[in-house]
């Protein structure tokens, strides 16, 4: 299977930032952004679906991280 | 007096004054003799030493010249890049590391099937050699695409990826061996995905850009936070100030 040139990777990157505008948008609901998900999964390589799929995941994480700041995994915690 | 006033002491024009009268003439001449001795002897020391301070100056700056080039042979001895590779280009030509010998290479190890690093990647290289190809009063830099996915990457697959980026970018695939050989010199760490029902896969690997020199050494590399600007102000005095041995 032939990469995609540079027409078709300009293809997918635009279904996949049109996705992720409106995963913004809508609080990360993909029921309202089915439209957009069908047509970046026909735009995009499935590997590069997957691959993109977990690079939001990391890049919201990696946010959060530097927005709100690292909080130790809470628990039952008793005042000594 | 006359003479005396010449040589314009104020020192010793006061002392002149109190020797007057029948010795004075004498005296004044065993002064300005003395004077002009004085003279002589601060035109010796001087002529001394400053040849022993130039002397110095010259051990000195020599010494400072010997340690540089030590220095720069011992970089030299612990540089990445003191390897070779041998692999075929996109137009199907083999092409070796000797052929790059002279020139200053830009290099990035990827695969065609990137999904966006490898592409923004080699968008910025071609960038910065664009722009360093407009300052006329530095040599050309070499763009090299070293795949790491030999599997999927063979010369026709890089002739149609390259043509994407800078003109004068160069694709360079091979056997595994080969590619993995070239990669290991520069210390690339190349490994790939778990593939899916299509037989597709992700190779995760090194994205740095690398700067070579023109005896074939690593000299700089270039991570992706570093701006187009950055690069290029970098590549600029590193070729100015490159020293051959």
């Amino acid at each position: 299977m032939a990469a995609p040139n540079s027409a078709e990777r300009k293809a997918c990157w635009d279904a996949r930032d049109q996705l992720w505008q409106c995963l913004d948008e809508n609080n990360d609901r993909l029921e309202s952004c089915q439209k957009f998900q069908a047509d970046f999964e026909a735009r995009c390589p499935a590997q590069w679906v997957k691959y993109f799929t977990k690079r939001r995941d990391f890049l919201k994480y990696k946010e959060k991280m530097q927005t709100e700041g690292f909080t130790p995994a809470g628990g039952p915690r008793e005042n000594s | 007096m006359v003479r005396v006033s010449l040589l314009n002491w104020p020192i010793s024009s006061r002392r002149s004054v109190p020797v007057s009268g029948p010795g004075g003439t004498r005296s004044s001449v065993y002064q300005l003799d003395a004077r002009l001795k004085l003279r002589t002897r601060l035109g010796v020391t001087l002529l001394f030493g400053g040849g022993l301070l130039g002397v110095w100056w010259y051990v000195d700056s020599e010494k400072q010249q010997r340690l540089r080039q030590q220095r720069v042979e011992q970089l030299r001895k612990v540089a990445l890049g003191q390897g070779t590779f041998s692999l075929l280009d996109h137009t199907g030509r083999r092409r070796t590391k000797e052929d790059f010998l002279g020139s200053w290479v830009l290099m990035y190890f990827g695969f065609t099937h990137c999904p966006d690093i490898c592409p923004d990647e080699l968008d910025k290289l071609s960038a910065v050699v664009s722009a360093l190809d407009r300052d006329p009063s530095l040599p050309a830099v070499q763009p090299l695409f070293i795949t790491v996915d030999p599997e999927r990457d063979d010369v026709a697959a890089l002739a149609r990826y390259v043509k994407d980026f800078h003109p004068r970018l160069i694709g360079l695939t091979g056997t595994p061996e080969e590619v993995t050989h070239a990669g290991r010199d520069y210390r690339v760490y190349a490994s790939p995905g778990p593939k899916d029902e299509d037989g597709d896969y992700i190779v995760d690997h090194t994205i740095l850009i690398y700067l070579v020199s023109p005896d074939g050494l690593f000299l700089d590399y270039y991570n992706r936070m570093k701006k187009q600007e950055q690069i290029v102000e970098s590549i600029r005095n590193h070729i100015q100030n490159y020293v051959r041995l």
